[in-house]
């Protein structure tokens, strides 16, 4: 174990170095113009490091003082981190304003629907409830994000390499904390002695791997923002969309035909 | 291990599968700029063919065959009816794919989209690749239904007046766009 516990601290070393490197990517090449919240947000983990280091080492890693302070420094950081994953897809999806309307809708149910359930898990679990929750955060945040990027790839809507490394990152990063929670919690409750390096080496780890990717992503120059499509009118949409659906029920109806003779045939 | 913890992690490797899948570049990339072309090049090709096509399933014909063909040449003309009418499921999917295109675009270049009608949409999808796909192994097994053409004219013969004029209305604005960016690019300025 005592190996794991020094593993860990490499590994939070050079997770604290690959912040500090996409924050500097994000400040010497300009993309904190592009990116305000996103670089807010690296900017504030940087900095709950060095706040996290301060709490341990006055109220000691144990105490409640500590673990509370920690976890409210981690809302605040969670906070950031849904509004940058925001601030980026409003970049991939500002020229098509319909796509951004529902978009957001999508993610204001997937987000509501999975959060709601984490609610009721964390409430029902009173001694790992904020465990629970972090975990039901996490998923909501993932099912949220992958449903909105599968609308993305439905209407083919071009998406930079840029921005996929951002995205796929949280993504990628909240999938794993679900996953370290989830191992964590079960280590928990079979009463696993040192659970709490295992969970915190999966999590800083998988930290470590998206703020590479994000390095190496925003070693690139950001997109130029692409003027608005020239839209149709909101009529055209409005007449079209219905007689399209009206068609497809339609052509649904004739393969209906089709298949009608056959079924009664057996 | 709990059950739950195999939950999560089914759930989890889901979500890397979608993502997965969501992020990869599209082997043909259907840009926006290529997206009016596209759509005057869909079309109802196979409707020249219709009239052929209801000969080739009048019941009448097969009828006479019963009467006056060995089972072999009955067989053989079962086998070939089976194969129109692939055919003929293969016009149908293309016409569904095309309405789906059209609708795409549509939707992408509006100012609102109505988040009722795009999941209508992806109802009567998973619902037309079900019933297509069970029909098409049905006809590839043997058994051949005999399809009902009637109404298929009216269904695919080309989209309304209005459908029409904003098709023309999106290659132009389509066209002014490319046309913009490009005189922008020569100048050598930003298009923002």
């Amino acid at each position: 174990m005592a190996g794991l516990v020094y593993s860990l601290r490499w590994a939070v070393a050079i997770s604290a170095v690959a912040q500090v490197a996409v924050c500097g990517l994000l400040l010497f090449k300009g993309h904190f113009r592009k990116l305000p919240v996103f670089t807010a947000f690296v900017a504030v983990n940087i900095c709950q490091g060095g706040f996290l280091y301060l709490v341990y080492a006055h109220f000691g890693y144990s105490s409640h003082s500590a673990s509370v302070l920690a976890w409210l420094s981690e809302a605040t950081a969670l906070i950031l981190r849904s509004l940058a994953t925001i601030e980026v897809l409003r970049l991939v999806l500002s020229s098509y304003r319909g796509i951004w309307g529902l978009g957001w809708r999508v993610i204001a149910v997937a987000y509501g629907a999975v959060l709601s359930y984490a609610a009721i898990d964390a409430g029902s679990n009173v001694a790992l409830a904020i465990v629970v929750a972090d975990r039901g955060f996490h998923l909501a945040f993932a099912v949220a994000l992958v449903a909105c990027l599968l609308l993305v790839r439905h209407y083919s809507i071009p998406v930079d390499a840029v921005y996929k490394g951002l995205l796929g990152g949280f993504c990628f990063y909240s999938c794993a904390v679900v996953l370290a929670n989830t191992v964590g919690q079960a280590l928990f409750l079979r009463q696993f002695a040192d659970f709490q390096p295992i969970w915190q080496a999966a999590t800083v780890v998988a930290y470590g791997v998206v703020q590479v990717v994000w390095a190496v992503a925003l070693r690139k120059p950001l997109p130029v923002e692409e003027k608005q499509h020239a839209l149709l009118p909101a009529s055209i949409y409005q007449e079209i969309s219905p007689e399209i659906n009206q068609r497809l029920r339609l052509l649904n109806e004739q393969l209906m035909q089709i298949w009608k003779p056959e079924v009664t045939r057996h | 291990m709990s059950p739950t913890v195999f939950l999560f992690f089914g759930f989890v490797a889901i979500l890397f599968l979608a993502l997965g899948w969501a992020l990869r570049e599209p082997r043909e990339r259907r840009k926006l700029q290529t997206y009016p072309r596209a759509l005057e090049e869909g079309g109802q090709r196979h409707l020249t063919y219709l009239p052929q096509m209801r000969q080739a399933f009048a019941k009448t014909d097969y009828d006479f065959l019963a009467k006056r063909a060995s089972r072999e040449v009955q067989r053989r003309v079962r086998r070939e009816r089976a194969g129109v009418a692939l055919a003929y499921l293969a016009a149908l999917r293309g016409d569904f794919e095309y309405l789906l295109r059209m609708a795409r675009v549509i939707a992408v270049l509006s100012p609102e989209v109505a988040a009722v009608r795009e999941f209508e949409r992806l109802r009567l999808t998973a619902k037309f690749v079900w019933q297509y796909e069970m029909l098409r192994w049905m006809l590839l097994a043997g058994f051949a239904p005999v399809p009902q053409l009637d109404g298929l004219s009216d269904l695919v013969s080309g989209l309304s007046v209005r459908m029409d004029a904003a098709m023309k209305e999106l290659g132009e604005r389509a066209a002014v766009a490319v046309k913009l960016a490009s005189s922008m690019n020569r100048r050598g300025l930003d298009v923002v």
